[in-house]
């Protein structure tokens, strides 16, 4: 029985450096390649020497899948090709292809520019490790080096609702406890808070900066903004910094297939930057007095045009900046989260922090409902759990056996579970293969025995088909060889040849009932295809020899005829 | 009830300024129970499934931010710890002082004691079944003892109340009464003093020392519908003086009531509120820990209702609500399969003046912190 073998190799009991390894029907493939975000050393990347003690990957993985972009799932994988060595391919979908060294890169400044870190990826890394990505389509099936399974059904997990998943009846499903443990706030009210907040700022005159990332929420958060100001008849300006036009309408187009109604239909109805209320930024409107709310990059206030409207802003407690996500040590984001008041920038001046720092959480992961009906849709066989303790798991363990019949297993880091599957292989049967062999008939002794059945399989693209030999060989345009075995057999017998063969035919046709067994003019006997002659020499004429001679097709019962005569004819014929 | 897309908006703008904090969740199962275990946690039970789950759910952590709140982006419910019931939980009930919580079921008379898992354990595990030493309906009424011995008094007529020790299943008490009427909820005022409420509306107030208990008609008049009660307490050993009793019925009379004098009503109201449902499952009054007066009222409809019961006298009107929670009828999750929406339960919470927690028959459970128009202040 086929078995895959999955063992954690990151996931450990905190979030971070996601890696899982697979092993299936004899192939290897790395599920994710993160980061951890807490440690400063090696204890940062996945554990790799589990694959092999020295020397490069690319040997031991067949292939490498990157589920999403986030830090913690992508963030070593620079590491992994380019400084462990892996030359395989990279799977990933194409918006995730495009996200991702840019999320790297920036990752990367912060870490060696910021932090001086040294052991770390170049940016030329960053570049050798993208070109080996090949991007994939939303259920887009690829074979793995030949092998026949389709394995990647990319289904974006985390973003999608349980609609998105057709019952593709895994035999494995991977998923993070945390997720299952978690009760979401619905969407509408934490858009409600962000919407409160930036009214309040508004309404006391101060002015709202919102670091982006280069796309994606910023565009609903627009959408959200301009609906709210259009309903209030507010009046405070609302600017997007061009750089993130460009390429946000760039990307835009690129995902279109990925991104949510509202936004597709707003995108298809007009350009999305011919607001109403929003307008392209100037560096010179953050000096302009009065309310507004600024969308500016990059996301983390790192560097860029929304940290230096930060430095304006920051000293007075009427603004407020509100952070869309996490944000990596060794940035301003990451400092200002954490409550620091004072910060030390570009040559030992200080900035007091006085603004409103509000940490707004827009990333949508599945809850305990969505992973309870992602499962119910796509009917797996077994679940894994991993990102968590074993023992705060045992409810969940317990609610996913009872509910859905199936096994769920929890490993720790470098702990490997095996689960047994059953696959089955989809097969086409020809209509005719199958009438001809459910035809009854066949060799003795026991025609209710389970029989060999005689096919040729043809494996063509994605398809089995099994058709009868001829068949087969017609669609190859190949000829057939007819083997045929003859044998002899001697036979005392004191009657001439003429009878002698038709007490042989009499004989057959006694034992032989249901065959068919002709006797014919022109001094043969056949059953089924078998032939049989009688001749003798003038110097013995009482020492017959029978002459069978059967086909390849025909060889059990052949041999079944062989034996049969060579004990001899009965007297009584 | 279809919700227009318009209503849902214009709901969703308003809660931008009558609420201060507005939570919208959906559990996989329905519960008619909130109960909080701990200051920043509540068990919930499921009544409709065929596996019953009571969770134990860390409420978002937001809300206790204080000052920091704006740091904080934890704005999820958490689940602790979670267990399976045989039957689907008609009361669930915390003990004081304990990780441990008792419930009664809808199929049976018996009572389940339940171990919130300590440390490293995510597990509810029974612990023991409590039950009534006489014949007794199903779904018992049960009210944690508040003394340190961990006890329960439950009953589902008066004359099977009683009072069990848990670690022992020993019964402290039982009432010396052979009325018939069914209980609708029962409460201990302090150690010894407790008050019982049965659905006719008639209060009895008992003493464990005493197996006697005194009782209270109602009026000729307010007979006929369904009641529950609500005691209002300043701590959990209080002087019956201190205490104030609020009775609503299935037709929406209000009678608020001295402990000391519960014959005739201090105040009392005829509320403007319609039962749409068949059953009086879901009827439900609280008192605000912190706020003075104050009443909620649910179990008519998909919304929460809240009263000043400071203007209201002795003669009975129809007062306006100060605040309506209309989130399980209009917010973008509400459900509109066709049956009706009902709200199960809601609680206050302990000490946040403003904040309550309710639920509803289509699983929502939400937690919101309303504004006063009449303090207005963020």
């Amino acid at each position: 029985m086929p078995d895959i073998k999955v063992t954690p190799l990151g996931a450990g009991q905190d979030v971070g450096r996601s890696c899982i390894l697979v092993s299936i029907g004899g192939k290897n493939i790395m599920l994710d390649c993160g980061m951890h975000m807490g440690y400063n050393d090696d204890r940062r990347f996945p554990d790799f020497s589990y694959i092999t003690q020295n020397g490069r990957l690319t040997d031991y993985l067949d292939c490498v899948i990157i589920s999403h972009f986030h830090l913690d799932h992508c963030g070593a994988l620079p590491y992994m090709s380019e400084m462990v060595g892996y030359d395989g391919p990279i799977y990933m979908t194409h918006p995730t292809k495009a996200i991702c060294p840019i999320l790297l890169e920036d990752f990367r400044k912060i870490t060696v520019d910021k932090k001086g870190e040294t052991n770390f990826f170049t940016s030329q890394m960053i570049k050798d490790c993208m070109k080996k990505v090949v991007p994939l389509n939303l259920h887009q099936t690829v074979q793995v080096r030949a092998d026949k399974r389709s394995f990647l059904n990319l289904c974006y997990l985390k973003y999608k609702t349980a609609a998105w998943i057709d019952k593709c009846r895994p035999d494995i499903l991977i998923t993070e406890s945390t997720y299952a443990t978690t009760i979401r706030d619905s969407k509408r009210c934490r858009e409600r808070d962000f919407l409160k907040k930036v009214h309040e700022s508004i309404e006391r005159g101060g002015k709202v900066l919102i670091p982006v990332f280069a796309l994606g929420r910023a565009q609903e958060l627009c959408i959200l903004l301009e609906t709210f100001w259009e309903r209030m008849n507010l009046k405070a300006p609302i600017y997007f910094s061009t750089g993130l036009t460009e390429k946000a309408n760039h990307y835009y187009k690129l995902f279109i297939t990925w991104t949510n109604q509202k936004i597709r239909k707003t995108f298809v109805q007009r350009n999305m930057f011919e607001f109403k209320h929003i307008k392209a930024f100037d560096r010179s409107y953050a000096d302009n007095p009065g309310p507004m709310v600024v969308f500016a990059t990059p996301g983390m206030l790192h560097a860029g045009q929304s940290l230096q409207i930060f430095k304006k802003w920051a000293g007075n407690e009427k603004n407020m900046v509100i952070m869309p996500g996490y944000c990596v040590q060794g940035t301003v984001g990451h400092k200002i989260l954490n409550g620091q008041k004072k910060l030390e920038m570009e040559g030992r001046a200080t900035l007091e922090v006085k603004l409103q720092v509000e940490y707004m959480s827009f990333s949508a992961h599945a809850d305990a409902k969505g992973i309870m009906q992602l499962i119910r849709m796509a009917e797996p066989h077994n679940i894994l759990l991993v990102h968590g303790e074993a023992k705060k798991m045992a409810f969940l363990k317990d609610k996913i056996e009872q509910e859905f019949n199936i096994s769920c297993y929890m490993p720790a880091n470098g702990e490997t579970t095996t689960v047994t599957t059953n696959p089955s292989v989809p097969v086409d049967i020809s209509l005719n293969l199958l009438k001809r062999e459910m035809a009854l008939g066949g060799p003795l002794p026991d025609p209710k025995r389970p029989r060999t059945m005689h096919g040729t399989l043809i494996m063509k693209d994605n398809s089995l088909r099994l058709v009868s030999p001829e068949q087969a060989l017609k669609e190859l345009g190949l000829s057939e060889h007819q083997l045929r075995f003859t044998c002899r057999v001697h036979l005392q017998d004191p009657h001439s040849d003429t009878d002698t063969l038709s007490r042989i035919y009499s004989h057959l046709k006694s034992v032989l009932k249901g065959y068919a067994v002709q006797h014919l003019p022109d001094s043969t006997v056949m059953v089924e295809s078998i032939v049989l002659k009688v001749s003798s020499s003038a110097e013995e004429p009482d020492l017959k020899v029978v002459l069978l001679s059967w086909c390849f097709q025909d060889e059990e019962l052949g041999s079944f005829l062989s034996t049969l005569l060579k004990k001899g004819l009965p007297s009584a014929l | 009830m279809d919700i227009s897309s318009d209503e849902a908006d214009d709901w969703f703008m308003e809660s931008l300024h009558i609420y201060r904090d507005l939570h919208v969740f959906q559990l996989e199962h329905p519960t008619k129970v909130i109960e909080w275990t701990g200051e920043k946690s509540i068990c919930v039970a499921d009544y409709s499934s065929a596996r019953n789950e009571i969770l134990e759910l860390l409420l978002p952590l937001k809300l206790y931010a204080g000052g920091n709140k704006g740091l904080c982006p934890e704005r999820d419910f958490k689940l602790q710890h979670g267990g399976f019931c045989d039957e689907p939980v008609e009361c669930l009930r915390h003990i004081f002082g304990k990780r441990c919580v008792v419930t009664s079921g809808q199929y049976s008379s018996k009572l389940q004691v339940w171990d919130i898992g300590e440390g490293d354990s995510d597990i509810i595990k029974r612990t023991g079944v409590i039950n009534p030493k006489c014949p007794s309906d199903k779904g018992r009424k049960i009210a944690s003892g508040v003394t340190d011995g961990a006890s329960v008094l439950h009953g589902s007529r008066i004359n099977d109340v009683q009072q069990t020790e848990l670690v022992s299943g020993r019964v402290l008490y039982a009432v010396g009464t052979d009325s018939l009427d069914a209980v609708s909820g029962l409460q201990f005022v302090n150690s010894s003093t407790f008050v019982v409420c049965a659905n006719n509306g008639t209060l009895y107030v008992g003493d464990t020392r005493d197996p006697r208990m005194k009782h209270y008609v109602l009026h000729g008049s307010m007979s006929g519908s369904h009641w529950v009660f609500a005691l209002r307490k300043d701590q959990p050993h209080s002087d019956p003086a201190a205490c104030t009793v609020a009775r609503l019925s299935s037709f929406g009379q209000v009678l608020v009531s001295d402990l000391r004098n519960l014959c005739s009503p201090v105040r009392q109201a005829q509320l403007n509120l319609q039962q749409n449902m068949a059953t009086c499952d879901f009827l439900n009054v609280t008192w605000a820990p912190v706020l003075d007066s104050c009443l909620a009222v649910s179990g008519f409809d998909g919304k929460v209702h809240i009263f000043d019961t400071t203007s209201w006298s002795t003669v009975s009107q129809t007062p306006q609500p100060v605040f309506v929670h209309r989130g399980h009828d209009l917010s973008h999750e509400a459900k509109t399969d066709g049956t009706l929406l009902v709200v199960t339960t809601h609680v206050w919470h302990p000490w946040r003046p403003r904040t309550l927690l309710s639920a509803a028959s289509d699983g929502s459970i939400h937690v919101w912190d309303w504004v006063d128009k009449n303090f207005e202040h963020f």
